[in-house]
């Protein structure tokens, strides 16, 4: 193991990732104050009407506008920015995979905040438990598609402005993320057509299950997050991973156990090396939880940066109990 | 060793002369026994020999038939679990009279054991309960001739599908139901802490028994399978800390004859995995026989040894509730129990031990009458063929009269593995 993964591996993995989430989180969300402008291709949700605050956009934003340009437009210039903006929130992507999920993402880290909450009140958590969790699983791609495809629409004359940014309008991003810099503007239904009434009224009520949601469920929204369906289907050229070696693994299911997501795989399947799922946030709790060496592996440029061990299992384990409550 | 005062004919009893003999053979057979096993040598001699009562602080004792008891729940309501699970011929005998003749002998020496309620050998006291995983069919019908034998006998539900949701939930839900059951006996919670406590205290000796584990993987070999045997035997019935303590010992010796360039074993002594029905003291007879004829016994899958302290729980949020799950999950997701319809993790199992431990051949033990490790013998026998490594099949019991055929049998097999090597050798050369 390189010195590095030794680091890594003695470093308290949770307390590491609460602080790197709450500095991107401050950076993200009131970044803007001190103009700092990381682009508009995020691929997470720094929400765009967050306007005053924010430190970059999040891609779904200008993706859903530029896809509902006129058809004419969107298959000359129109189509060349289109391509700009996609290859630059590529780029953003490929550094850390899904682990912006994990890591840098707002919303993800709002989600992470309730559940500390929850825990301070020493509230059980829910599950959605295997069929649930098999029924939905399909609902990122849903909406994935309709974002994509009805901006299409719009753009091919089929369907209103009234729902530009469809997407936007129902995310619990726009609702909420606003509000951290004193803007509650967003927080109001849009009566102006029947389009926006409901989307906008679809959106206040998302927000809502939103907080709930994710006071009683680890990162709740992720699992039906479009962003996160985009993430899946690019992941390939992805620096950071995470790998698996099935001969070594027990199938103790210590991984699945920690797993937010409820990912079943990460613990049964023992073929797959490259084991990042559609639903992983590469939070990497499950290589903290593995007591098995190398079973489960983090490699970032193919270099080794974390892996499973005795050792460091032990000592989280061992700290585990008597720092809960004072734990952020 | 002065004798026990309250049973001074002790040792003259069967099971005493039984539990002698082989005690003997594994200390006095070999040379440069670890200093560190004396600890354990001696708790054998007291115990099994000189009749001593095992000695334990104050508390419950609760008596469990299978790795599958959570221990870890029992010690948290301040209980001791002592592992019932016995090896003595003169037990198996006794039990013959309770079970069919054809029934395995672990079964049957447990219930030989427990008919003696005072005098049985560990002696451990009065139990207060039994818990009695459902696992294979005839632990299962145990429970009921332990209740005839006056024991309260507590049937732990054991799903016998292990990849399945339902069996799961099925489990856990089994599990927290013996969480309630335990304060019903002991009139104490399992709380937070206490459970905590208990947890870090297994985990602590889990810990231990990695460290030997890890120890074997070397080459040549810093301690022999029979010791080890005896060290994860001693668990059943041993104070906890006790063990732990006298283990941490001997991995630190270990380490030691290291450093020294030490080897157990002979040199080129082919290395056995050992798997099967589980060798419990004093039926040691396989291990024995492969060690004296010259093999060394380097990671075993049994359920008296690996099977029984390798898998390590882990919690997320440290609150009863979750907790409870993770121990309920972590008895069962990793068992590589035969009493389950597949047996696919067991024979990965294997296969990642043999390549770890650079195993040279793999010993098979399945008690005469022991059906689902009889059963899985041939799916095992051919993964192993198909990894090209040799297997010994043995179907035996804890009579010891089939010791002499026994030995020309795992002669004949490590003299084979040892040709194979001496070919590989020059051929490569
Ligand atoms: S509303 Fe949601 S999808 Fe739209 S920009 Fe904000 S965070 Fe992104
Ligand atoms: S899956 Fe969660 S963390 Fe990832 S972009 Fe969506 S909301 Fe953010
Ligand atoms: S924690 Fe490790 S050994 Fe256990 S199931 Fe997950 S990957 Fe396998
Ligand atoms: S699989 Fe691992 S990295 Fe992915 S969400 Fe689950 S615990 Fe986090």
């Amino acid at each position: 193991m390189i010195r590095s993964a030794r680091w890594v591996d003695r470093i308290d993995l949770q307390r590491f990732r609460f602080w790197v989430q709450l500095t991107a989180f401050v950076l993200l969300v009131y970044g803007g104050y001190l103009a700092l402008d990381l682009g508009s291709q995020l691929p997470i949700f720094s929400c765009g009407y967050n306007r005053e605050g924010r430190a970059g956009v999040c891609y779904l934003l200008p993706l859903q506008h530029q896809l509902a340009r006129p058809w004419t437009q969107l298959f000359s210039f129109a189509g060349i920015g289109l391509l700009t903006g996609f290859a630059t929130f590529l780029l953003w992507f490929i550094v850390l995979n899904k682990g912006w999920c994990g890591f840098i993402c707002p919303l993800g880290t709002l989600q992470d905040w309730l559940t500390a909450i929850r825990k301070r009140l020493g509230i059980r958590y829910s599950l959605y438990g295997e069929r649930t969790f098999n029924r939905l699983s399909w609902v990122k791609f849903v909406l994935l598609a309709l974002l994509l495809l009805i901006p299409l629409g719009i753009g091919g004359g089929f369907w209103s402005h009234d729902w530009g940014a469809p997407f936007c309008q129902i995310c619990p991003g726009r609702v909420i993320l606003p509000l951290f810099t004193g803007d509650p503007e967003q927080l109001t239904v849009d009566f102006s057509s029947v389009g926006t009434t409901l989307l906008t009224g679809g959106g206040m009520f998302i927000a809502g299950l939103f907080i709930a949601g994710s006071f009683f469920k680890k990162r709740f929204f992720c699992f039906f997050c479009p962003m996160s369906a985009l993430h899946y289907l690019i992941a390939k050229p992805a620096l950071l991973k995470l790998k698996k070696e099935g001969a070594k693994c027990t199938k103790c299911g210590n991984c699945f156990n920690v797993c937010d997501m409820e990912i079943r795989a990460i613990a049964d399947d023992i073929e797959r090396t490259e084991i990042m799922t559609d639903d992983c946030t590469l939070c990497l709790k499950c290589v903290a939880a593995c007591p098995e060496p190398g079973a489960l592996k983090v490699e970032f440029a193919r270099i080794n940066i974390f892996e499973a061990t005795e050792d460091g299992f032990l000592k989280r384990m061992n700290q585990g109990a008597p720092r809960d409550g004072s734990k952020p | 060793m002065a004798a026990n005062p309250d049973t001074p004919l002790f040792n003259r009893t069967r099971q005493a002369r039984e539990a002698e003999v082989m005690l003997n053979k594994l200390i006095d057979e070999f040379d440069d026994n670890p200093a560190s096993m004396h600890y354990f040598y001696d708790l054998f001699r007291r115990l099994f020999i000189q009749g001593e009562k095992v000695a334990h602080p104050p508390g419950a004792q609760i008596g469990i038939t299978c790795i599958q008891a959570p221990e870890e729940l029992i010690r948290a309501v301040g209980a001791i679990p002592i592992r019932l699970c016995n090896g003595a011929y003169h037990y198996d005998q006794i039990g013959a009279d309770l079970m069919p003749a054809k029934s395995c002998s672990l079964v049957k020496a447990t219930l030989g054991r427990l008919h003696d309620h005072e005098q049985g050998v560990p002696r451990v006291g009065k139990l207060e309960a039994i818990i009695n995983p459902s696992t294979c069919d005839q632990k299962k019908k145990a429970g009921v001739m332990m209740e005839e034998l006056g024991y309260q006998v507590h049937d732990l539900e054991f799903p016998n599908v292990k990849e399945s949701e339902p069996a799961r939930i099925y489990w856990q839900r089994t599990v927290r139901e013996l969480a309630v059951t335990l304060q019903r006996l002991t009139g104490r919670r399992v709380t937070r802490k206490n459970l905590n406590t208990a947890m870090a205290r297994t985990r602590r000796a889990q810990m231990a028994f990695r460290a030997l584990h890890n120890l074997r993987r070397k080459a040549p070999s810093l301690i022999l399978g029979k010791d080890v045997f005896l060290i994860t035997n001693a668990y059943f019935f041993d104070d906890l800390e006790r063990w732990t303590s006298a283990v941490e010992a001997l991995v630190a010796e270990l380490k030691q004859r290291q450093q020294n360039g030490f080897n157990a074993a002979q040199k080129k002594a082919p290395r056995i995995l050992f798997t099967g029905s589980p060798p419990v003291f004093p039926n040691l007879k396989l291990p024995l026989l492969i060690e004296e004829a010259g093999g060394v016994v380097v990671a075993d899958e049994t359920c008296s040894a690996n099977r029984m302290l390798y898998d390590l729980p882990a919690v997320d949020e440290w609150r009863v509730n979750h907790m409870i799950d993770a121990l309920a999950d972590h008895y069962l997701k990793p068992c590589t129990c035969p009493i389950f319809t597949r047996n696919d993790d067991r024979r990965r199992r294997l296969l990642d031990l043999a390549r770890d431990f650079a195993a040279d051949g793999v010993v098979y033990q399945a008690f005469s009458g022991c059906q689902v490790y009889e059963m899985e013998q041939r799916s095992v026998a051919r993964t192993l063929q198909e990894a090209g490594i040799p297997m010994l099949y043995v179907e035996t019991d804890y009579s010891p009269d089939d010791m002499g055929q026994l030995s020309t049998r795992i002669e004949a097999f490590l003299e084979s593995i040892k040709t194979r090597k001496r070919q590989a050798r020059t051929q490569r050369a």
